[in-house]
């Protein structure tokens, strides 16, 4: 009776861990097939002189690929296009703030406020693309239709070098702010009112509270919207590549994923494409590892 | 004395009621000044969208169109390549591709991320923690070192140019939905997961009988915001599907701006089409949607 108990109970664990390990795998399993084996096989490609979509007649060359991609000036360019563009990730963020901090005031229609707000991150980049390159355009766009003087010349605002990166700042924080909004305003809800109801009693103006409570209290979402928001601005390819296939006046649209998409698929050169995403992997890690290394600087979880 | 406290007293209330009126009427403003930002972009290209092909490129601007036309978005429903045989227009069935591409991954995914969550969450079992961090961890790499290997892989397999890269990887579930998933089932009492296993049943069936259904809004909105993603997609099948049969509503979008680059209306309404489903879903759904995006955040 004792033994058979033990031996039930034995089985029974036995029955958890398989099924604890089998129900777990699934994303554990797509992780290795799809995200593991890929890298792997990337770091010995990036040693490869590749051709084409085969690894025949490819042999190791050092690190000649890399050497290739670090003295192309083009690469050092993209890498300046796509920092550029990331600039748009710190507007965005402090506007998000500012835009989710007036909505926790005493005001009506704060739901309707706040679904218009989010709008353009449902919205497809395709489908926003398009729509700022007509409002954007010479000739028929509704900017230069409102806005340029009589006689004047319309602006070509996608066709010049320096006038391409700020329509897509533009762009960016139409479309970026929404997500801020919505985290910062679950974020804000969240910070313990009695901490602002002692700051009052201690004579704080609400400016003071607002930089010394509110800020240090969500700055663990404007960490999160930091790193996600660099992650993602690093890898950006889609808005330039859509405006202008070419990489936009003076390869100004040419960010960093463009760069190696072009090395991939428009001069088949698999290997330096493969250097180019580890050297933007290591970029990419290396701002993540800083910013979690600063952020205990000024990151407070309570 | 005392009535000149009191009146004192009147103007002061009298200030503070002023002052909450002047800041409350700043904060309006900025608020709605802040929706016509985000509004008028699209009103412009609704009101254009209307316009024929004349009048969009006259140089002489007028705000509203002088007639209004549906020329662009007949030419939407209608337009079709001629590339292959089918009459199906391009748009629509861009759409469909998109339904089938996108349906599949998010829904098997979603199962798969659900039950590894359930797992890593109420079930005791080795290697829990490291393969639980492990996964968390995957959620920091770049996407982008994967790109060539990937498509080398595909490659060989003769997947390029078939659904088959955009729709396998999803089926494995996304270590987000796991995240989020787990951080609600861990809410669940464990209570509940022994005494449905002194009552005999298990470990599947109390994660599809009692983890699922207490799951369904948080599945909800997992699934939305993964649905909008796929739909939303460019890169991805930019990459894998050159043949217009399989292009997806995005793709098609892409290549219909190419095709009527000098048409504006029907550019125009051609990506406000596009941007219909989503914003319906968005709409209707919009609980759970921001629901899902506000806790998967803030929990980092």
């Amino acid at each position: 009776m004792f033994i058979d108990k033990v031996y039930r109970k034995k089985i029974k664990v036995k029955r958890e861990e398989v099924f604890g390990f089998a129900l777990s795998m699934g994303p554990v399993l797509g992780f290795a097939l799809f995200g593991l084996i890929p890298m792997i096989l990337a770091i010995f490609m990036s040693f490869m002189d590749i051709y084409g979509f085969t690894f025949e007649g490819a042999g190791f060359v050092g690190f000649e690929n890399y050497g290739t991609v670090l003295k192309d000036p083009l690469f050092w360019k993209s890498i300046v296009n796509t920092l550029y563009m990331g600039v748009a990730t710190f507007i965005n963020i402090a506007l998000a703030l500012m835009v989710a901090f007036l909505l926790t005031k005493n005001v009506r229609g704060k739901k309707v406020f706040r679904t218009i707000y989010f709008i353009p991150y449902v919205c497809s980049v395709v489908a926003i693309t398009v729509m700022w390159q007509w409002i954007f355009n010479t000739n028929y766009g509704i900017i230069n239709a409102i806005f340029t003087p009589e006689g004047q010349e319309p602006v070509n605002w996608w066709g010049r070098a320096d006038t391409f990166i700020p329509c897509l700042l533009i762009m960016g924080v139409w479309s970026g702010t929404g997500y801020g909004i919505i985290l910062y305003g679950a974020a804000l809800t969240n910070v313990n009112s009695s901490l602002y109801e002692a700051a009052k009693v201690d004579g704080a103006n609400s400016f003071k509270s607002f930089w010394h409570i509110t800020i240090p209290a969500i700055s663990p979402t404007t960490f999160y919207l930091l790193i996600t928001g660099i992650i993602g601005a690093l890898q950006e390819f889609a808005r330039p590549q859509i405006i202008s296939g070419s990489g936009g006046p003076d390869n100004v649209g040419v960010t960093v994923v463009f760069y190696l998409y072009r090395s991939a698929f428009q001069y088949y050169e698999m290997g330096i494409a493969s250097a180019t995403a580890w050297l933007l992997a290591i970029l990419i890690v290396g701002l993540t590892v800083i910013n979690f290394a600063m952020s205990k600087l000024w990151v407070s979880y309570d | 004395m005392i009535k000149n406290e009191s009146g004192l007293k009147l103007t002061a209330s009298k200030m503070t009621k002023i002052r909450k009126i002047v800041s409350l009427t700043l904060i309006y403003t900025a608020l709605v000044l802040f929706a016509i930002w985000i509004l008028a972009p699209f009103s412009m290209v609704i009101i254009t969208s209307f316009k024929t092909r004349k009048e969009a490129s006259d140089p002489v601007f007028h705000f509203f169109p002088e007639k209004w036309s549906f020329d662009g978005y007949k030419e939407v429903f209608t337009y079709t390549s001629g590339v292959d045989d089918s009459e199906i227009p391009v748009m629509l069935k861009g759409f469909l591709n998109t339904l089938i591409i996108v349906l599949p991954p998010t829904i098997i995914g979603l199962f798969v991320s659900a039950m590894s969550a359930y797992a890593f969450a109420k079930l005791r079992f080795k290697g829990k923690n490291v393969f639980f961090s492990a996964l968390l961890l995957t959620m920091m790499i770049p996407g982008t070192i994967m790109l060539t290997p990937s498509y080398l892989i595909y490659d060989m397999l003769g997947w390029v140019d078939t659904p088959l890269p955009l729709m396998l990887p999803g089926m494995f579930g996304a270590a987000t939905c796991v995240f989020f998933m787990r951080q609600f089932y861990a809410g669940i009492p464990t209570s509940l997961v022994e005494a449905a296993k002194l009552d005999g049943m298990g470990y599947f069936k109390i994660f599809w009988k009692i983890m699922v259904p207490l799951s369904v809004p948080a599945l909800f909105a997992q699934g939305i915001l993964g649905f909008i993603g796929g739909y939303n997609d460019y890169f991805g099948p930019y990459l894998y599907l050159h043949e217009p049969e399989w292009y997806t509503l995005q793709l098609a979008l892409a290549s219909f701006k190419g095709t009527y680059s000098y048409n504006i209306p029907t550019v125009m309404a051609g990506a406000l089409v596009a941007l219909i489903p989503a914003l319906v879903i968005y709409i209707v759904a919009q609980k759970y949607f921001i629901e899902g995006i506000a806790t998967s955040g803030m929990k980092i």
